[in-house]
């Protein structure tokens, strides 16, 4: 039995996992479900090797465990199969499935291939499935590729005689309902021999695949079912975790949007990513997009961000036609980005919060053609008064500051250079909940400034209450509209049921 | 292990503050005052600023595009052609020769510029492709040979050789570049806009910033003070030559980041290269003192360059070197 014992995680400035206690028994395949954020990927990676956690102990068979890298897990039988696929593209599927164990085919430092792909067969046997191991892994569909990581870890076999754990990290978020029902009916015949860790957040898959399920919040586990003993529903509401609060997002504080068009699309599309989207954001509107990943929501902020020309369709920003091919064309029609990878591209992180506040437009502290540094200074102390900046100065860099202040760096920039549309990709991911409803509130300030806001976020719950009016997107198309003015929110099972 | 890991990171973390590279000039400047009291007066003073001087404009060039995040390997072979240029027009077009040949470096600082950025290839192929188009053409317009500036046409170079007040006019050259390179630097839209593309470009170009507009401008003034550099060194050599700045690229780079500028960008600027230039002119200056051949120099800047490099780099910031 492989377990974890009060495990706690945290990275700078955020609680990851909190005294996470889970066991995973042998020829058992239990699921891991949660909101994005909620730990799993975290937990995983502990589980993996690949993170080390800040208390807490692994036990395998009742003794401790200590994990010091992947590799190490791999020696005790733990093997990872990532979200973010793990093959190596320009490699062939025999190179891939024994990368790092080449040394067992080698005889004075000559590779015998006929033997690794010999080999590489039969790992493949293993699974039943039939894939050429000399081609290219690039060459693979998906599905394929995912077979192929899982092969991979099969391999652990011959080096480990105790039954392995292989960890499966969201395998099924880039797989068809047929390649699915393929890679579940593997899973059950290798059930026998291995247990498996399943994290999804399609609640429905995880309960058809696990015996057990653990549900995780906020770095927690908060829940362990048997999976006959519940619902996907009742899942679904622990994972959640609460009724709508509604003042969680200052609903009382949702005003009403004003008549004026500030953004049209009609009929907007990028080749391969979103097709026939039409919307308006009036002025104090907040549109959120609600959609799993792949959906297309996502380049549709960067296409009107300014990242993505979309290549069919039209876009109108106060009355001009437009078509962006860089942010700095979207930045002068008066459009911020706030984007979820706050560190990388919200700010630069090694410039202070007064340079960071200028960065958009810099000409409100030039005078006579150069920049002043005393204005510069003054403006940056207001907003850092304004927004409740914890920073030790304007003066200070903006890596150290903490993520809530630093989104708050991000949106005094594009008040600076009086935005008119904000586009917030992901604004509360990382944050912890004070300063999450330190966004929410700033956000609300803005709507009723005359703002409009284009909205994605992590959570359902978080679009449905701060948006007064939530797309729902599915395969790069619009399935659905609801009105989510206050008091009119939608459930978000409703939601839910237009996206998959 | 730990201790010396905490060390570099202590030193790498103050170098990069700005405050050893000054100390490590005053330190030297003692040692050469020990070693040879009244050498840092009168004219050695002024023959040590004088050589410093080309070195100085070289390297601050080559600290424009550092800034950003690149790399100029082409400033040797583009001064180069500039002496030679200078050395060719002076006969028949005079004083008109200085222009002519600034503007060669301009336009071959804007050609690569134009390559790293629009044809994306990183700067160091770029620059090094573009310096050996440079230095061929060197060659070519020169036929191979140097180029002596001849009594006509040193009547057009004197001003350079000659003092003001007692200062050299070389000098006073490279602190007017100096100083313009530093105001531009700290108080204009394009040398903030370089800080945030060396120190984060996603995020510059994210906030609008013409991220392309800003290298290539970075590059067209590393071009240009190449070419200044370049016919400087002619009028004091009274020569152009293919090969009249060969020797320059690596102590350049080296007084760039030995002065403090970080060679992953976004961090550095002028008045550290002129404290790393007069460190890089000292060190020279102690070699001949302690005897090291003149021709093992480069042994020495190229160990400094790496040394300095591995001390001050900031692995917070890359996890791969490439």
């Amino acid at each position: 039995m492989f377990a974890a014992n009060g495990i706690s995680k945290s990275f700078v400035g955020t609680h990851a996992l909190k005294n996470v206690d889970i066991e995973i028994r042998p020829n058992e395949v239990v699921g891991l479900i949660g909101e994005n954020g909620a730990g799993k990927s975290t937990l995983m990676r502990i589980l993996a090797g690949t993170h080390r956690p800040d208390s807490g102990t692994l036990t395998l068979d009742g003794q401790p465990l200590r994990l010091r890298n992947a590799r190490d897990a791999a020696g005790h039988g733990i093997g990872m199969v990532f979200q973010e696929q793990s093959l190596l593209l320009n490699m062939t599927v025999a190179e891939n499935i024994y990368l790092g164990q080449e040394h067992q085919f080698t005889r004075f430092g000559i590779l015998n291939w006929r033997a690794m792909n010999d080999a590489s067969r039969r790992q493949l046997a293993k699974i039943g499935v039939d894939i050429d191991v000399t081609a290219r892994a690039s060459g693979l569909t998906f599905a394929a590729r995912q077979m192929v990581e899982l092969a991979k870890a099969l391999t652990l076999e011959e080096s480990v005689d105790r039954p392995l754990v292989i960890l499966l990290d969201e395998p099924t978020s880039v797989l068809s309902a047929s390649d699915i029902d393929v890679l579940f009916a593997r899973v059950k015949s290798l059930k026998s021999r291995a247990s498996f860790v399943f994290v999804s957040h399609r609640l429905e898959e995880v309960l058809r695949i696990s015996d057990r399920v653990y549900t995780m919040k906020d770095g927690a586990v908060v829940a362990e079912h048997r999976s006959q003993d519940v619902t996907a529903p009742a899942l679904h509401e622990i994972m959640v975790g609460r009724g709508l609060h509604t003042e969680h997002y200052k609903e009382s504080k949702q005003s009403v949007p004003r008549s004026e068009v500030i953004v049209e699309a009609s009929k907007l599309g990028v080749a391969g990513a979103f097709h026939d989207v039409s919307f308006k954001i009036h002025a104090g509107e907040i549109i959120g997009i609600a959609g799993v990943v792949g959906s297309g929501r996502e380049e549709i902020t960067r296409t009107i961000g300014g990242f993505l020309p979309q290549t069919e369709g039209a876009l109108r920003i106060k009355d001009a036609s437009v078509r962006f091919t860089s942010p700095e064309q979207a930045v002068r029609k008066s459009i911020g980005y706030i984007p979820r990878e706050r560190r990388v591209e919200g700010l630069v992180m090694f410039l202070s919060v007064a340079e960071n506040i200028t960065l958009a437009d810099l000409s409100c502290v030039m005078r006579g053609g150069a920049i002043n540094y005393k204005e510069e200074r003054k403006l940056a102390v207001d907003w850092i008064k304004k927004l409740r900046i914890k920073t030790p100065g304007p003066d200070a860099a903006c890596r150290k500051l903490s993520g809530g202040n630093q989104q708050k760096v991000v949106l005094a920039r594009w008040m600076t250079a009086g935005s008119q549309i904000l586009i917030l990709d992901h604004p509360t991911r990382g944050l912890d909940v004070g300063a999450k409803e330190e966004v929410y509130d700033l956000v609300r300030d803005l709507s009723a400034q005359g703002i409009a806001i284009l909205l994605i976020s992590d959570t359902l719950d978080e679009t449905i209450g701060l948006s007064h009016r939530v797309l729902v997107m599915r395969d790069g198309e619009v399935t659905a509209e609801f009105d989510a003015s206050r008091g009119n929110k939608p459930d978000q099972v409703e939601l839910l049921r237009e996206m998959v | 292990m730990k201790n010396s890991f905490d060390f570099r990171s202590m030193i790498s973390n103050s170098w990069v503050q700005g405050a050893i590279p000054p100390a490590l000039l005053a330190v030297l400047i003692i040692i050469v005052e020990i070693g040879s009291p009244g050498f840092l007066t009168g004219e050695t003073l002024a023959l040590l600023l004088s050589n410093t001087a080309v070195l100085f404009i070289l390297a601050t060039g080559v600290t424009f595009v550092i800034l950003i995040g690149g790399i100029d390997l082409s400033i040797q072979a583009v001064a180069s052609l500039a002496s030679v240029i200078l050395a060719q027009l002076l006969p028949s077009m005079g004083l008109l020769a200085f222009p002519v040949a600034i503007a060669a470096g301009l336009v071959f600082g804007i050609l690569s510029g134009v390559v790293h950025v629009w044809l994306r290839v990183p700067s160091f192929v770029a620059t090094l492709a573009t310096g050996g188009v440079v230095a061929g053409m060197a060659l070519w317009l020169a036929n191979g040979r140097a180029i002596t500036i001849e009594e006509g046409g040193r009547a057009s170079t004197s001003w350079i050789n000659a003092t003001i007040v007692g200062t050299p006019v070389v000098v006073l050259i490279a602190i007017g570049v100096g100083l313009a390179s530093y105001l531009g630097l700290r108080y204009s839209r394009f040398g903030r806009q370089s800080l945030a593309v060396g120190a984060g470009e996603p995020a510059a170009y994210a906030a609008g910033i013409n991220v392309d507009r800003t290298k290539i401008v970075a590059f067209a003034l590393s071009g240009t003070l190449a070419a200044i550099a370049g016919v400087v060194l002619a009028a004091r050599l009274s020569s152009g030559s293919p090969s009249l700045a060969n020797q320059l690229l690596l102590p350049a780079i080296a007084a760039v980041i030995v002065g403090g500028t970080a060679i992953t960008g976004g961090l550095g600027g002028v008045g550290r290269t002129a404290v790393g230039a007069l460190i890089i002119s000292i060190v020279r200056i102690g070699m001949t003192f302690v005897g090291v051949n003149i021709f093992a120099e480069n042994v020495v800047f190229g160990a400094v360059l790496i040394a300095a490099v591995a001390i001050t780099i900031d692995r917070s910031k890359i996890a791969i070197i490439k």
